[in-house]
């Protein structure tokens, strides 16, 4: 027995030559038969969490968001808002290591959507759908509240400067863009990047490679005085957010009652979501302005074209990413002879004999879908583009103090601000409000 | 009212105290998060550059172990450095968690006083200016532009990525199905039966598809002669082409060279000496002088061209004579001299490696010249050439040698099946047609092997037999050609003989089928071209000038001719 | 004049945007119909095919969790229980012992135990093992694979994207249901047979 053995462990010795073992389960050796009465111990297989928690998840959504709406609309309380926001940072943080979240979710429906192999948890589709509904209603109350990974970035704000205009505006753009390539690539199935770039999880997750760690603590660096930057800049949920919130019917406001105009809330939004009352001496057009926004208009489908072409003629790059593609290419390129050596992952493939054909027909069809995909990414972009530009030469007449329903994130930082709130909560009687010397504003009277 | 002023004044100072708790409160936990943290670069920055567990000083140390394998010494060495490797990884581990969550609970800390601090100063706007509303137009305008610049910068930017991106791959093809080779990867079968490849042409059994080739030529008068060329070191493989390149090698006591020629021209294109190549002996093996030291014949992938020599030295270069891989593979045990050509299969470049100390069927990789893999037979030395075909289900690899006739699978190299039925030194290389395969040595017998299920020898044959010249079969018939003179017909399904005919000098060479006419040529270069038919009838009788013992190639409507000393294209 | 038809634009742009909101929430309403239509009650982990792995020791290094979740298991039912175990002593060790310098294990996480003669049992701590996958190579090359890859799921996070996943050479990672979540081999297969 033993001899038969070493003959074989030295013919294999021999044989010492970089053989590519593609995992073949021979039964080598013949299993024994035991005289002691040993028995052979059982293979221990630790069960993944039960799915009785994946309910308990979604309940605990449907509770957080729907205590979010109630705490700024009804109490206006940035006290309550503010410990539901600590609530869900540890249980959607820390606890369920911010995974599955929303702002995720996006993806794994794009992914479900175009590909019929994948099944979609529940949960999954209620974390993209709940969030969005809650928003249609009342407000971004999810992101206040709700949201993780604004709730770690909320928690780091300690000295917000406010981003000038201009660039906020320009800022914002990019949030489209990501939304965009987010879902491309989910679809096509190249991978999910939002959770590849997830400057957070790796807080949560107490796990993260160095690239990821440096990632995170430099947004949260930023986050002291740019209060919530990716939330702002980068959250491609947020763009579907802004819409919904824009649509709402209810949202919270400043004021409980009337805005007199007494400027105490303008700084007091971190994240610059207030809009200020016009002086009535403003004009509200200019001549110039009528000319661009008609040269504008008909640019609008030249544009959209245009960035729908570019996209399209992205797609050899784009696609690259996904691992079927760049398999093909890495085995085109061994082939020609552009390569001096072969990866694991073509000589994996290689192995498995799997026609050389197939693959390739595989990572055409990928590259035709990226093709299409670009066309509409680069469209969505163009008509965004426009859409923004348009935006920026029409303009209302604002009336009071009130807060951009769109980037409002409904914290309630604001409401503690206005003299009518104070009011509200007894803390000033109305007479006092109306001789209230705004010069004169005390911490005592500010802290509710 | 001073009581209430009273009052005001408490709470401040109470606030104010709470302030300054808070305030130092930041300022310890800020400091040893500070100090935390560099703690924790340092370790990451330490297991970066020494990970434990794949230490370099280990093995060092099991190398030299290897030498000595009782050295307790240096055994225990290894023990303690093991043990203190894993230590380390596993302190690391837990310096890392703990580290983590020390350094969270110190920030946490520091956050809450901090968040605590900016909670007492409230932001109000300094009520002295103005609201600024007239600077809205002015942003407006601003973020236009900058707009209109962003959105411009991103499209030249994805622009520039996606023209950028294509060039490399377009040259090659990207995916499209196309009809040239490269974008496939691989040369197809239509690809491989358009050129000539490897020893007796596509797949190696002898068949031509060019078929339109003169039937007639004079080497001495120079009739329906194109060109001639001397090739300068001796060699007996045969000439392999692609395309317009035909590319031969030679080799002497000396050097071993590899030579490109132009098919129209006959000029050399290159020649590279293969003199300096890793693990190489220092002295030639012995060879016989009808072996030489370049037997061989190359082959072909449509990108690569690859030579071996009897020192076990093996040499891919690319078309224009770059050398893209060269190495030793041993040197072969063989008492005359190697001579299996080579093949390739897709990417794998399949060697019979029979030899005196056992056989062995090797695969390196085209690309590389990596192993792939190295299969033993069981079989005795051989001197034939590997035959590559479809035999309907599958692609075979058939090797001839003494006492099995061997089918490989030539992915993997596993054995697919075997007969015996040879014996004695073998050379021949099988002939294939029709689910038949046909192998014969002088004093064994000529054997018809039927395919299907199992594969088993259907007829055998025993007279006149060829210990050289490889048998050729077409649909109906089997040519067996002596080096003693004479040529065999036989019906290749039951193995009658049909004809036998004889010639005045022998054969080394092997008949090839091309068309309707088989072409066989004699060692002393005259080709014949007769009919491949259960009758005899010669078409005509070709002089070349010199001796030849090489396969001709016929490619498009030429054909070439090795001799000992010249090539020859004959065409009109 | 001009309040009656600011009073319009107001009523205008009400109106949109009340059937816009309508519009939006049926839609959303409709997606997540038709994914619920298709969606699954029960989660999907992450798992290893080992009968596609390729041991290329990338699950070690490219888990989230700085001890990754990979461990190597063993199929008692396919062991050989062989003195020379391949998947436990490394290629050239000359003693068959427990000394480091035999070992292929980096971290030392397979225990030898004597059972009865020839007969020598081998388990996994996995504590010590970080998945490297060496000894899965040795045991498949050599030996019946018995040893082989695990996504162990008293540990893995199960991340939306695996990252181990995305990184692997042969695709062997698959999404299954987290009633079945693990691709056993030997005997233990049986466990979670389909149907």
């Amino acid at each position: 027995m033993k001899l038969k053995k070493l003959k074989i462990f030295f013919v294999a010795l021999a044989l010492l030559c970089p053989v590519f073992v593609y995992s073949q389960v021979q039964e080598r050796f013949p299993k024994p038969d035991f005289e002691s009465g040993y028995v052979r111990p059982d293979l221990l297989t630790p069960a993944p969490r039960s799915v009785v928690w994946e309910y308990m998840d979604i309940l605990v959504l449907v509770a957080a968001l729907s205590l979010a709406t109630y705490f700024a609309h009804k109490l206006r309380s940035r006290r309550n808002i503010f410990l539901l926001m600590v609530f869900s940072l540890v249980y959607f943080g820390f606890y369920r290591k911010g995974c599955v979240c929303s702002v995720g979710a996006v993806q794994n429906v794009s992914f479900a959507l175009f590909n019929l192999a994948y099944v979609i948890p529940l949960s999954v589709i209620l974390f993209f759908a709940l969030p969005l509904i809650f928003t249609l209603f009342y407000g971004r109350t999810f992101c206040a509240a709700v949201c993780p990974l604004g709730a770690i970035q909320d928690a780091v704000v300690l000295k917000p400067i406010s981003v000038p205009e201009w660039l906020a505006r320009l800022l914002s753009m990019f949030p489209y863009v990501y939304l965009g390539l987010a879902v491309l690539f989910a679809a096509t199935g190249a991978g999910f990047i939002i959770c590849q770039y997830d400057p957070f999880v790796g807080f949560f997750r107490f796990g993260a490679d160095f690239n990821m760690v440096i990632l995170g603590m430099s947004m949260l660096l930023l986050g002291t005085i740019v209060a919530r930057p990716y939330c702002r800049y980068l959250c491609p949920y947020g763009v579907l957010l802004n819409w919904m919130s824009r649509l709402s019917r209810r949202h919270v406001r400043i004021t409980p009652d009337e805005c007199n105009k007494c400027r105490l809330c303008e700084e007091s939004c971190p994240f610059g979501a207030i809009k200020k009352a016009d002086e009535e001496t403003q004009p509200m057009k200019k001549e110039t302005d009528v000319k661009q926004l008609a040269v504008l208009f008909i640019l609008l489908p030249v544009i959209v074209f245009g960035f729908g072409w570019v996209g399209s003629r992205l797609d050899i790059s784009l696609s690259r990413l996904h691992p079927t593609v760049s398999l093909a290419e890495e085995v085109l390129l061994e082939n020609a002879g552009k390569r001096t050596e072969m990866t694991d992952a073509t000589k994996a493939f290689r192995a498995t004999g799997k026609p050389l054909e197939e693959l390739f027909a595989e990572a055409r069809a990928i590259q035709t879908q990226f093709h299409k995909g670009g066309w509409i990414l680069g469209g969505f972009i163009g008509l965004i583009l426009c859409l923004k530009l348009i935006s920026l030469f029409i303009r209302r007449r604002q009336l009071e103090y009130d807060v951009d329903k769109g980037t409002c994130l409904s914290c309630g930082r604001c409401f503690a601000y206005c003299p009518y709130e104070q009011v509200r909560l007894g803390q000033m009687t109305p007479e006092e409000l109306k001789e209230l010397d705004r010069r004169d504003v005390s911490i005592k009277q500010f802290r509710a | 009212m001073m009581e209430k002023q009273n009052k005001e004044l408490h709470v401040k100072n109470r606030t104010e105290l709470w302030y300054n708790i808070a305030k130092n409160i930041a300022i310890v936990t800020a400091v040893l998060a500070g100090i935390l943290s560099v703690l924790m670069i340092a370790n990451f920055i330490q297991t970066k550059s020494v990970d434990p567990l794949n230490s370099q000083a280990i093995s060092q140390l099991m190398t030299k172990l290897q030498e000595n394998p009782e050295d307790t010494v240096l055994i225990e060495q290894i023990r303690a450095l093991d043990l203190l490797a894993r230590k380390a990884y596993f302190t690391h581990q837990w310096q890392i968690r703990t580290g983590s969550y020390l350094l969270f609970t110190f920030v946490l800390i520091l956050l809450l006083a901090l968040k605590y601090m900016s909670s007492l100063a409230p932001r109000f706007p300094d009520l002295t200016k103005g609201p600024e509303t007239e600077k809205t137009w002015e942003s407006r305008l601003l973020s236009r532009k900058y707009i209109l610049y962003g959105g411009l910068g991103l499209v030249l930017l994805a622009f520039v990525l996606g023209v950028l991106s294509q060039t490399e791959l377009k040259k090659i093809g990207i995916f499209q199905p196309q009809k040239n080779q490269a974008t496939s990867g691989y040369a197809s079968l239509k690809e491989i039966r358009d050129n000539w490849p490897g020893f007796r042409g596509p797949e190696g059994i002898g068949w031509a598809y060019h078929t339109d080739v003169p039937k007639e030529w004079d080497g001495p008068s120079g009739k329906n002669i194109r060109w001639k060329i001397e090739i300068p070191y001796p060699g007996f493989n045969s000439p392999i082409i692609w395309g317009k390149k035909i590319f031969l090698s030679s080799a002497d006591r000396r050097r071993q060279v590899m030579y490109c020629i132009d098919a129209d021209s006959g000029e050399f294109l290159w020649q590279r000496e293969l003199n300096d190549i890793p693990g190489s002996p220092e002295r030639r093996p012995q060879v016989t002088e009808d072996t030489g030291f370049a037997a061989p014949t190359m082959t072909t992938d449509g990108t690569r061209v690859f030579a071996l020599f009897a020192t076990g030295d093996i040499a891919c270069l690319d078309f224009d004579g770059n050398r893209v891989w060269a190495k030793n593979l041993g040197v072969p045990e063989n008492h005359y001299g190697h001579s299996s050509s080579l093949i390739t299969y897709q990417d794998l470049l399949l060697i019979q490696y029979d030899q005196n100390t056992g056989g062995r069927l090797l695969a390196l990789s085209t690309l590389s010249g990596d192993m792939v893999y190295d299969q033993p037979r069981d079989v005795e030395i051989s001197w034939a050439s590997p035959v590559l075909v479809n035999t309907g289900k599958r692609d075979e690899l058939i090797l001839n040698s003494n006492p099995f006739v061997m089918s490989h699978d030539p992915r993997t190299g596993q054995e697919l099946w075997r007969v015996r039925c040879m014996l004695g030194e073998i050379a021949p290389s099988p002939a294939y047609a029709d689910g038949m395969v046909y192998v014969v040595n002088d004093y064994a017998r000529l054997a018809g092997i039927k395919l299907g299920e199992s594969a088993e020898m259907v007829w055998e044959y025993i007279d006149d037999l060829s210990e050289v010249s490889s048998p050729l079969a077409s649909n109906d018939y089997l040519f067996m050609s002596a080096s003693y003179g004479t040529v065999t017909c036989l019906d290749n399904k039951t193995g009658e003989r049909l004809w036998l005919e004889e010639f005045e000098e022998g054969f080394y060479s092997s008949p090839i089928l091309v068309g309707e006419f088989v072409y066989l040529m004699d060692m002393s270069g005259v080709t014949y071209v007769f009919k491949a038919d259960k009758e005899f009838q010669l078409i005509s009788r070709n002089e070349l000038g010199e001796k030849a013992m090489s396969i001709p190639a016929f490619m498009h409507d030429r054909i070439y001719i090795r001799g000992t000393k010249n090539l020859y294209c004959i065409g009109e | 004049m001009k309040e009656k038809s600011s009073k319009d634009r107001i009523k205008r742009r009400d109106f949109v945007r009340k059937s816009l909101h309508s519009i939006v929430g049926l839609s959303i309403g409709g997606l997540a119909g038709v994914l619920f239509s298709r969606s699954s009650k029960e989660e999907m982990v992450w798992q290893l095919d080992p009968n596609i792995c390729i041991q290329c020791e990338k699950c070690a290094v490219n888990c989230v969790l700085p001890h990754s979740a990979v461990k190597c298991v063993h199929s008692y039912s396919m062991c050989g229980y062989c003195d020379l175990c391949s998947g436990y002593l490394q290629p050239g060790a000359k003693h068959r012992d427990t000394g480091a310098e035999s070992q292929l294990c980096p971290s030392g996480a397979i225990k030898r135990t004597y059972i009865e003669d020839p007969y020598f049992e081998y388990t996994i701590d996995e504590e010590l093992c970080v998945g490297c996958g060496k000894c899965v190579k040795g045991c498949n090359s050599f030996g019946n694979g018995s040893l082989y890859l695990q996504a162990r799921h008293d540990r893995c996070l199960n991340c939306n994207q695996c990252s181990i996943a995305r990184r692997c050479p042969s695709q062997a990672w698959k999404r299954v249901p987290a009633s079945q979540p693990y691709i056993l081999r030997g005997d233990e297969s049986g466990k979670y047979r389909k149907g």
